[in-house]
C-alpha cells in the first residue's frame, strides 16, 4: 500500500516544558482519512507541526509523497492544504484581499472556485477577517485550503468552532475530497463523534506517545468493553486486556476483539465501544 | 513572493493612508512656509524617509497576531522569501518617503528659491534620510525574529535610535577624517562612504535574519 505520508520515530523535546514527542510511528495511505486524536496537550499539533516544518524534529523521518520535505521544496507544499484551529489569516485582510494574496502564493490557486466556496458558506468577500466570527474563519480556512487543489489536507482541531449542522456539511466536503484516489486527510480533533463519521483510520496520542493506531471497522466492530466484577477481572488473561479502568462496582476492561473474548469469557457482560470510551481507557486506563 | 509583498502592502495600507495624509497637510505648511529656516524643510524631508520605513515595520508586528506567521511556512515558499519580502517592503516605502521628500523639496525650491548654502546639502540630507533608515531596517529584522513579536515597539525604537546614532557616527568620523572646510568633492566621498556603510549593514543583514528565522518554530 503506497503513503501519502509515513512517520517514522519523530521525536521532539521542548526543553523549557519538559514535552517530549516520544518516537511517533504512523502512516495515511492515498485515498484515507486518518483521525488523530488526544486529549489537549498530548502532542498533535508537535507532531503535525514536525510534519509541516513549523517545529524542528530531533529524530525520525517525515516523508510526505514519498520524500523528506525540505525548506527548499515549495513544490510538495504546493499539493498540501492546512487548516489550523483558530485565526489562519491576517485579521486586517478582506477575502477578496486574502485570494489575492494567496493567488501570489499558489501556482494553482483556483480564484474562481474560492468565490465559489464563498458564496457557498455565506462568507462576505468585502468584510475584514477580523470581524468574522470563529466559525466564518473557519469556513473561510477550508475554502483557502481547498482552493488550491491540494492532495493532502492537513486540519489541527480545525472543526471544533463549527455548529453541528455545517460540520456534518463539511465532513461530507472531506468525504469527497478523497473519493480522489490520490487524496488524503490527516484530521486532528478531540470531537470524536466527527471521526466516527468519516475516518478510515484512528490514531491515538498520549502524552506524546502514540497508544493505538487502527482502522475504524476495526475499532468500532472488533473493539469492544467487558465490564467485569473484580474476581472476573482477575480470571481474565492478562494477553486479552489493552487497557482497565475501575470504577466503582466494575473494571472496565477494552479487549481488541469483542466476540473472542465473549466466546473466551461467557459470563462477563461486553459493550460495543465508542472512540470516546476508547480514548478514555487508553489514557485513564491501566496497562496490564 | 508576489503573495507575500501583497500581504505585506495590505497589512501597512491603513497606517500608510494616515500617515500620507499627515505628510500631505505638513507637506502643504512646509510648502507654503519661507524656506529661510531650513529646519522645517530638513524636518520634512527625513519624517517622510524614516516615517514610511517605520510603517513596513510595523507590518511585522500586525501580521503576529493570530496564527498567520505559522500559516505561511505552510505554503509554497521559502523561509527566506519570507524574510525577503519584508526587505523588499522596506525599500518600496523607503523609495515611497523619497519621493514626498522630493516632491516637497522641489515645491519648496520652486516657490521660495533653494534654501541650502550648498548643491550638495540635498543630497547629504537625502543620504541621512535613507542612511537612518537602511540602518534602522537592518537592526530591526533580526532582532525581531531573535526576540520575539511582543518586543516589536521596543526593538523598533532601538533600530531607530541606533539608526540615527550610527548616520552621527559615521557623519563625525567623514567630518574628522576630511577636516572641517570639505570640497565638494570629500562631501560626495563622505555621502558615498556612509550610503556604502548603511546599504552593506542592510544587505548584510538578510543573511543574518534568514539564518535566526530558520531556526524558529511554531
Amino acid at each position: 500500500m503506497e503513503h501519502i505520508l509515513e512517520l517514522q520515530q519523530v521525536s521532539k523535546t521542548f526543553p523549557n516544558s519538559g514535552f517530549t514527542l516520544d518516537q511517533v510511528s504512523f502512516s495515511l495511505p492515498y485515498g484515507a482519512i486518518m483521525g488523530f486524536v488526544g486529549e489537549n496537550g498530548a502532542g498533535k499539533t508537535t507532531t503535525i507541526g514536525c510534519i509541516l516544518n513549523t517545529v524542528a524534529k530531533d529524530h525520525g523521518t517525515i516523508k510526505l509523497f514519498g520524500k523528506e520535505m525540505l525548506d527548499s521544496d515549495t513544490d510538495i507544499r504546493e499539493k498540501i492544504g492546512v487548516i489550523y484551529d483558530g485565526d489562519n489569516f491576517p485579521p486586517y485582510l478582506t477575502a477578496e484581499q486574502l485570494s489575492q494574496v494567496m493567488e501570489g502564493l499558489y501556482t494553482q490557486w483556483d480564484s474562481t472556485l474560492f468565490q465559489q466556496y464563498l458564496k457557498d458558506f455565506h462568507l462576505p468577500a468585502k468584510q475584514k477577517i477580523k470581524s468574522y466570527s470563529r466559525g466564518m474563519t473557519m469556513k473561510l480556512a477550508i475554502s483557502v485550503a481547498l482552493s488550491h487543489h491540494p492532495q493532502l489536507l492537513i486540519l489541527d482541531e480545525a472543526t471544533g468552532g463549527l455548529d453541528p449542522i455545517m460540520r456534518d456539511e463539511i465532513l461530507d466536503m472531506f468525504l469527497e475530497f478523497v473519493q480522489e484516489e490520490d487524496h488524503a486527510i490527516l484530521l486532528s480533533s478531540h470531537i470524536t463523534s466527527d471521526l466516527e463519521k468519516i475516518a478510515d483510520y484512528i490514531t491515538f496520542i498520549h502524552n506524546g506517545k502514540l497508544i493505538l493506531t487502527a482502522s475504524r471497522n476495526d475499532l468500532v466492530y472488533h473493539y469492544a468493553v467487558m465490564r467485569c466484577r473484580e474476581s472476573q477481572f482477575l480470571a481474565l488473561d492478562p494477553d486479552d486486556i489493552l487497557a482497565y479502568r475501575k470504577r466503582d462496582f466494575q473494571i472496565d476492561v477494552l479487549v481488541p476483539d469483542g466476540k473472542k473474548a465473549q466466546k473466551k469469557y461467557k459470563d462477563v457482560v461486553i459493550d460495543h465501544v465508542s472512540l470516546d470510551e476508547i480514548m478514555l481507557l487508553l489514557v485513564k486506563g491501566e496497562r496490564v | 513572493m508576489k503573495g507575500l509583498l501583497k500581504n505585506n502592502f495590505y497589512a501597512v495600507r491603513s497606517n500608510v493612508k494616515v500617515f500620507a495624509a499627515i505628510m500631505l497637510l505638513l507637506g502643504v505648511f512646509v510648502v507654503a512656509m519661507d524656506n529661510d529656516v531650513q529646519t522645517l524643510i530638513n524636518g520634512y524631508m527625513l519624517l517622510g524617509m524614516i516615517g514610511f520605513s517605520i510603517n513596513a515595520m510595523t507590518s511585522l508586528r500586525k501580521e503576529s497576531a493570530g496564527k498567520w506567521s505559522k500559516y505561511k511556512l505552510t505554503a509554497p515558499i521559502k523561509r527566506s522569501d519570507i524574510v525577503k519580502s519584508y526587505f523588499i517592503s522596506q525599500l518600496i516605502w523607503l523609495f515611497v518617503g523619497m519621493l514626498f521628500a522630493g516632491v516637497g523639496l522641489s515645491l519648496s525650491i520652486l516657490l521660495h528659491g533653494y534654501p541650502f548654502d550648498r548643491n550638495t546639502d540635498i543630497l547629504m540630507l537625502f543620504i541621512v534620510g535613507i542612511g537612518i533608515s537602511l540602518f534602522m531596517g537592518a537592526i530591526f529584522f533580526p532582532l525581531f525574529y531573535l526576540g520575539g513579536e511582543d518586543r516589536n515597539e521596543v526593538f523598533l525604537v532601538i533600530s531607530l535610535l541606533c539608526g540615527i546614532g550610527i548616520i552621527m557616527g559615521l557623519a563625525t568620523a567623514v567630518n574628522i577624517f576630511f577636516g572641517p572646510h570639505m570640497t565638494t568633492l570629500q562631501v560626495l566621498s563622505g555621502a558615498a562612504i556612509i550610503f556604502a556603510c548603511a546599504l552593506l549593514a542592510f544587505m548584510l543583514s538578510y543573511p543574518l535574519t534568514v539564518g535566526i528565522f530558520k531556526k524558529k518554530e511554531f
